[in-house]
């Protein structure tokens, strides 16, 4: 009984808290900082949403809400750099090249997935556009603000614009089925290059006609609008960082090449299964790497990984995030971390900055989050013994401040929305001895269907 | 100074590549080590000795043999060998490849289907599985009804019959009312009318195998044609061989026990139970041991609590059930420790949750007298490593099945070995 | 598939056929309805005047009128009459386009035809219009005169119009076209744009287009000379009322995050914008009502839960409830909660002081009355409902100076009902659309008798008469505790499915089934009265319409 107070005084206060910031003083925890060592019995004062104090013995300002931690870990909320939570559609997938599309018009935030992944202490992740094309669409960094109704909300305000791109299996897939390019990696490549051209001539047409319209009398047609190609022009400046779906070598270094020639530079390889590889070519272009800790053998490409592959990225100077790219994954990024302490010895910190300060690095926010540092959002995860512990477990979760996660106060059922024709007694069973679909190729069904009927997502 | 310390890594990892990546059997002594039994306690600064196989002494006052090959395990523990309880090993080697699985024959009702048949020693799975103490795995074939038999094996051996361990069963995936993921469009109505049909079938083809086993009796196999499915019913009918009835909705799990209890089989395990925790109760009540995983795993409803499915484990063994864990996977089975400590942080306690990937599940598979512990006698089935198994810190050092001594190598650490400092490299300008 | 085929078929036959009818043309086209309690328009109320119809006009409307001789009287002794409803959006009388089944992909999916991208905004509803479409007598039936109609399609299916729910021909139907560019998010089944980001994308583009293409004809039209020749797009061309203002973009959104998905492209694009069918706005409410766009909300509800899943869990005894017990109970009074959100979806937009018509995209013509009534039992006033359905789609649509009240002037829209109209028994027994009357039975239908008692378990051989011809099927029906279970199947569909809400009371026999061919689902109400070994009654086949039905039952 007591839990079901609890469920409506929860689920109430979630849903008061709009684009609110929190004040708060977390006393008394062991702080990771992450980029600043470990902090021994030391208080995080957050005042309106952003770190102010972090020291020890801080009197807490009249009013403030304190979280004793006495005993806990203290550590900057968890970054997710590739997930595809929260989002409606996640492939548009029907043409090799669709950067002009935009995750954030279909952000859903009632998916129950934001909350259990606050409940594993996440609270940003990289709502990414599907991989089933070469140039899919953009992607949205959001905070994992449960409880707000309007997906506008969600999004991380200030955050880098970021696009997917896909290469390898996935994308020559897709154009096998429709029997356009790309069919092989060659094919991805020149619809890459193609794509980069066009806008290139795109921004200069466009230069040219504004230029033109600035002398006196002017009189000319416009060059055609194409949203889709003003996005690429938007690569083209550096506007957008390329996150892009690769798994082997050989995909990786021509992305990189293909880059170079257009003088892109801001680039993360997704996945990146065989970035270990060519882990001295990623450290000299300066592109990153996100990565699974331990996914390997669900197809051919991902066929010769190793766990060991952040390591080998990591010490070569590549700046490596271990993502989810999964609802389940996205819940317990602290225990993936943990995972390259088996395969490569990282230490703590080392660890610990793969799903905080390099995540944060390859969103472009890592002057807001991704550390515990004076100045920064009050993004905290905080857990009942060490992150990296598989004992550990997250118990209060804050975002900006306010407490959007709390194991003690935390129902069954949280959904915000309640479906009014739902089936109350239908489970959902996932059952498969292989990790056997990335979550990357949702919306794609009807590839494996050619008599269509009625689909339409 | 980073570097040279970097170097000097690699260094003594080419050395340990440039072994022969043969397994070695014979007389072993490991010394100096922390013994955890299982079923006997925890031995401190203790010895344990392998000869032939078997685990010959264990004790804190044991003498080293002569001619005994000492290991020292100073600051290290021992545990037997995890078993999981339910994978795809050696049927599947690239999901997404037909070409390369073999875990789904054709038809709804194929029960003489054995995966032990087709499991590949050569998969590049095994030792990547190994050389993480996972020693022992059930793997199963999947598909529709009865889709076939599934087979306990090492993860050492050169041939199935190498590798077996003793142990095989009648996967039967009992009827689904549950979504089977988010590709699943069902209406409400076709789950039931699906579910409907295949119990009709189910109890068609139960009813058929009594006959056959009435008949057979009767004349003494004289009386019967050729009839591969139900021959391959018959020695569950007769209670000799297990019966793994898989079944993960709670309403799919009281049906499946009240089937059983009508049919009064004998030899029962129930497996996936993914919503156990909703019937614990009547599991317990039934006395049938369960399979229960992943762990790691998202709960079955949106409304359930976040962590059910960690917690699941836990609230069926504070129940009364007999539980054993299986990862439901492939490729990384290497994971079993960590779904056990999951299970043990999320409710199950650490010495239940390894038990669950011991003891239990030898005694589940009726292999307990030769697996699951560390007790003289039984098999010399082990691993060593620096600390809680369950720990991503922990790295285990050592492995023996059944008394070979297992390179400690894999293709993902040979990888690891060639590509940590590449050469050639890049030159930094 | 085949079976979907034959359902596509059936519809065309349906629509055809009805059209077959003729009727002669009334005497005359003067009506004076007297004695009648008239409500002009929300809060304007007189008792006991008469309203006169003259070709089509009100002419007269208070206490002491005088009745021109050549009327027909109706004495509307105490009864109500109101303004003509006036639906913000439907599909009512247009004609569903051929439905091509199997359709392969295209060879480039990427980059299919406009057509084939459900791309269409120059499509004139129009020109698809049946006047003999039975949804037309269908809606009028439920009290309405005007509804805003538009084509099928994908995401632009093209313009809506607004028409009268009577009338011989389609141009003797419209009163207004183009009155707004119809939009829906969504997307074209295996080709560009798919998803709701590429229909949310290609609708930026296409509009931005539309804006540049139209200033350069302009800068073309204002001096030809040296100037490359605008190449004409329909597409494009279709948008330029809407960037003009003239015209606003009628936007189905029903669920919440639609309705915030099309209100982030009017942000970005500004373009005058209606929603419409909405059905889970009130969390929107602030933000719809700073966009100033219009509102149609759905006039379509959830099912109540019934009665035993309202109980259940809430045991009388004292017994400690199970787990799963308490599980249920929260779980279903979760799930009544949603339900009443949506009930008081249209009272919150009154609370907000939004103004709102109806809609009727989704919402069966029979059950508005009831929708109406559990909006008000949810703390819609009565004043603001009966606004809903007059005065404030009138301005909506700006056509109040023709329609919306009962006042002299107006268009002779009437609904005529014999209590007031909100009131539980209220039914409506005349309805004026155009000045023409339609008279509404009172149906005497068999009385089903509450105490009868039948027998129904065992199997039934049915007959249903559709346009497309006779259908035989067989239901089966088991004893199942004290209620039944049972299976249907037809010659269309040799599957049997299982039957639901199977509910005898009396002899009154009614029950639900899902056909499912594939991914489509039709969802098929029977209802029927049962004597001795025969039934008859109607059977509505999902949007396909109802049909008499009749069954014997099978000697043992």
């Amino acid at each position: 009984m007591k839990k079901i107070i609890l469920l409506f005084c929860l689920l109430g206060a979630l849903r008061g808290q709009a684009q609110d910031k929190g004040t708060v003083l977390i006393k008394g925890g062991t702080v990771l900082t992450v980029t600043k060592g470990t902090l021994e019995n030391t208080d995080v004062l957050i005042k309106d949403g952003k770190i102010t104090q972090i020291a020890k013995g801080i009197a807490a300002p009249a009013g403030t809400r304190v979280i004793d931690a006495s005993g806990l870990f203290v550590m900057p909320g968890i970054i997710d750099a590739h997930s595809h939570i929260a989002l409606d559609a996640i492939n548009e997938g029907t043409n090799a090249i669709t950067p002009e599309v935009h995750v954030a018009d279909a952000i859903n935030p009632f998916e129950v997935d934001i909350y259990r992944a606050l409940a594993g202490g996440c609270t940003i992740s990289h709502a990414m556009h599907g991989s089933a094309n070469s140039i899919g669409g953009q992607c949205q960094t959001i905070k994992h603000r449960y409880g707000v109704l309007d997906g506008e909300q969600l999004k991380m305000e200030g955050a880098a614009r970021t696009i997917k791109f896909a290469l390898g299996e996935n994308p020559t897939g897709h154009g096998r089925r429709d029997g356009v390019q790309p069919q092989t990696r060659m094919g991805v490549e020149f619809v890459i290059r193609q794509a980069f051209a066009e806008g290139k001539e795109y921004l200069e047409a466009w230069d040219k006609y504004n230029k033109a319209k600035l002398t006196k009398g002017f009189r000319g047609a416009p060059p055609a609008y194409s949203l889709r190609l003003e996005t690429i022009a938007d690569i083209l400046k550096g506007n957008i960082i390329i996150h892009c779906h690769s798994y082997r070598a050989d995909e990786i270094n021509m992305l990189m090449n293909v880059c170079r020639d257009f003088g892109i530079k801001r680039v993360v390889f997704q996945h990146t299964n065989e970035g270990f590889k060519v882990a001295p070519e990623l450290a000299k272009f300066g592109a990153m790497a996100s990565v699974f800790a331990d996914w390997w053998a669900y197809k051919l490409e991902v066929y010769y990984s190793t766990a060991y592959n952040a390591a080998i990225l990591a010490r070569n100077g590549v700046v490596t995030s271990i993502n989810s790219d999964s609802p389940d994954l996205i819940r317990h990024l602290y225990h993936e971390a943990g995972k390259t302490q088996k395969y490569g010895n990282l230490s703590d910190d080392e660890a610990l900055a793969m799903i905080t300060i390099n995540a944060a690095k390859q969103l472009g926010i890592e002057s807001r989050v991704g550390s515990l540092e004076v100045g920064k959002d009050g993004d905290v995860a905080i857990f009942n013994g060490h992150p990296l512990s598989i004992y550990g477990i997250p118990q209060i979760t804050l975002v900006d401040g306010l407490v959007r996660f709390d194991r003690e106060k935390d129902p069954a059922d949280m959904r915000l929305l309640v479906d009014p024709k739902e089936t109350i007694d239908i489970p959902t069973i996932h059952k498969a001895t292989t990790h056997n679909h990335e979550n990357c190729m949702q919306n794609m069904e009807w590839l494996l269907n050619v008599k269509m009927f009625g689909l339409n997502r | 100074m980073k570097k040279i310390l970097y170097v000097l890594m690699a260094l003594l990892t080419t050395t340990v590549a440039a072994q022969s990546p043969k397994a070695k059997s014979g007389l072993f002594a490991l010394t100096n080590a922390t013994l955890e039994t299982v079923t006997n306690g925890t031995i401190a600064n203790g010895t344990l000795i392998i000869n032939k196989g078997k685990i010959e002494a264990l004790g804190s006052n044991v003498a080293v043999p002569a001619g005994a090959q000492v290991i020292d395990c100073k600051g290290l523990r021992i545990y037997p060998g995890m078993i999981d309880g339910g994978t795809g090993i050696g049927l599947l080697e690239i999901g997404q490849i037909p070409q390369a699985t073999d875990q789904r024959e054709t038809g709804d009702v194929i029960p003489q289907m054995k995966a032990l048949t087709a499991i590949n020693p050569n998969s590049v799975v095994i030792p990547v599985t190994r050389v993480s103490g996972v020693t022992t795995v059930i793997t199963r074939p999947e598909g529709g009804l009865l889709p076939g038999q599934a087979a306990l094996v090492h993860m050492h051996g050169y041939t199935p019959d190498q590798m077996f361990a003793g142990f095989e069963g009648v996967v039967l995936n009992f009827p689904n009312t549950g979504k089977r993921g988010f590709f699943d469009r069902r209406t409400e109505d076709e789950i039931k009318r699906d579910s409907d049909k295949a119990l009709k079938q189910l109890n068609e083809v139960w009813d058929k195998a009594i006959q056959y086993h009435r008949l057979d009796s009767a004349t003494r196999g004289k009386g019967v044609s050729y009839y591969p499915e139900l021959q391959a019913l018959l020695p569950v009918v007769r209670g000799e061989k297990t019966l793994m009835v898989e079944a993960n909705a709670a309403k799919d799990i009281q049906a499946a026990l009240k089937w059983l209890a009508e049919r009064k089989i004998k030899k029962v395990i129930l497996t996936g139970v993914a919503e156990g925790w909703r019937v614990a109760g009547d599991i317990a009540k039934a006395n049938v041991p369960v399979v229960t995983g992943p762990v790691i795993a998202i709960p079955t409803r949106d409304y359930d609590r976040y962590d059910q499915a960690y917690a699941n484990a836990g609230v069926l063994r504070k129940a009364g059930v007999k539980v054993a864990l299986r990862t439901l996977q492939t490729e990384n089975v290497r994971n079993l420790p960590y779904h056990a400590g999951y299970a043990a942080a999320y409710g199950m306690g650490k010495e239940e949750a390894l038990k669950a990937i011991t003891i239990v599940p030898a005694e589940i598979f009726g292999v307990a007298n030769i697996l699951g512990s560390l007790e003289v006698g039984k098999n010399a089935t082990l691993f060593v490593c620096d600390g809680d198994p369950f720990e991503t810190k922990t790295q285990v050092k050592h492995v023996f099945i059944e008394g070979w001594q297992i390179p400690m190598t894999s293709r993902q650490t040979e990888l690891y070995d060639e590509f940590l400092q590449r050469e050639p490299g890049v030159s930094k300008n | 598939m085949r079976n979907s085929a034959c359902w596509t078929c059936l519809l065309l036959a349906l629509s055809l056929s009805l059209s077959a009818q003729d009727d002669l043309p009334p005497v005359t086209r003067t009506y004076a309805i007297t004695h009648v309690n008239i409500v002009q328009a929300p809060g304007r109320k007189i008792d006991m005047g008469t309203v006169v119809l003259k070709d089509g006009v009100i002419t007269a409307v208070g206490k002491g009128v005088a009745i021109p001789p050549e009327a027909i009287v109706i004495k509307a002794d105490s009864m109500y009459v109101y303004a003509g409803f006036i639906d913000g959006l439907s599909r009512t009388g247009v004609i569903r386009p051929k439905e091509e089944t199997n359709r392969e992909r295209p060879k480039d999916p990427g980059n299919p035809t406009p057509e084939r991208a459900g791309i269409t905004p120059q499509v004139d509803v129009r020109y698809a219009l049946n006047p003999a479409d039975k949804s037309i007598e269908d809606l009028r039936q439920a009290g309405f005169a005007i509804s805003q109609v538009v084509p099928y399609g994908g995401m632009l299916p093209g313009s809506g119009a607004l028409i009268l729910l009577s009338g011989k021909s389609a141009d003797q139907l419209v009163i207004q076209t183009k009155s707004a560019l119809y939009a829906e998010l969504t997307g074209a089944s295996g080709v560009y744009p798919n998803t709701v980001i590429g229909v949310m994308a290609k609708w930026r583009d296409l509009y931005r287009n539309a804006v540049q293409s139209k200033n350069y004809e302009s800068l073309y039209a204002s001096n030809r000379s040296g100037l490359e020749r605008p190449v004409t797009d329909r597409n494009l061309e279709a948008f330029y009322p809407v960037i003009d203002q003239k015209i606003p973009v009628l936007f189905k959104a029903e669920k919440l995050l639609e309705v915030q998905r099309v209100l982030t492209l009017k942000n970005d694009l500004k373009f005058p914008l209606t929603l419409a069918e909405v059905k889970e706005g009130w969390h929107a409410i602030p933000k719809i009502k700073a966009s100033g766009a219009s509102v149609f909300l759905s006039l379509d509800l959830p099912e109540e839960m019934k009665k035993d899943e309202k109980k259940d869990g809430k045991k009388k005894d004292d017994k400690p409830r199970t787990a799963a017990e308490t599980e249920k109970e929260q779980l279903e009074k979760r799930r009544a909660e949603a339900i009443s959100h949506y009930t008081a979806q249209a009272a919150a937009f009154q609370k907000a002081g939004v103004r709102f018509g109806f809609s009727m995209l989704n919402a069966k013509p029979k059950d508005v009355h009831a929708n109406l009534r559990r909006m008000i039992a949810a703390g819609l006033s009565e004043d603001a409902a009966l606004a809903a359905l007059t005065t404030s789609p009138a301005q909506l649509l700006g056509i109040s100076d023709r329609a919306g009240t009962v006042d002299p002037g107006k268009m002779a829209n009437l609904v005529i009902s014999d209590k007031p109209f909100f009131s539980e028994k209220a039914k409506i027994r005349y309805v004026f659309v155009d000045g023409a009357m339609t008279k509404l039975e009172i149906k005497e239908t068999k009385k089903s008798d509450p105490n009868a008692k039948v027998e129904i378990e065992g199997t039934w051989n049915t007959t249903t008469q559709s346009p497309q011809g006779t259908t035989t099927g067989k239901l089966v029906f088991k004893k199942d505790g004290s209620g039944y279970t049972g299976t249907a199947s037809s010659s269309m569909s040799p599957d049997p499915f299982p039957l639901k809400d199977i509910v005898l009371e009396g002899n009154a026999l009614s029950f639900k089934y899902t056909m499912s061919f594939g991914s489509r689902s039709i969802d098929v109400e029977i209802s029927v009265t049962v004597e001795g070994d025969s039934f008859k009654g109607n059977t509505s086949v999902g949007s396909f319409g109802s049909f008499p039905v009749e069954g014997t039952k099978n000697p043992k």
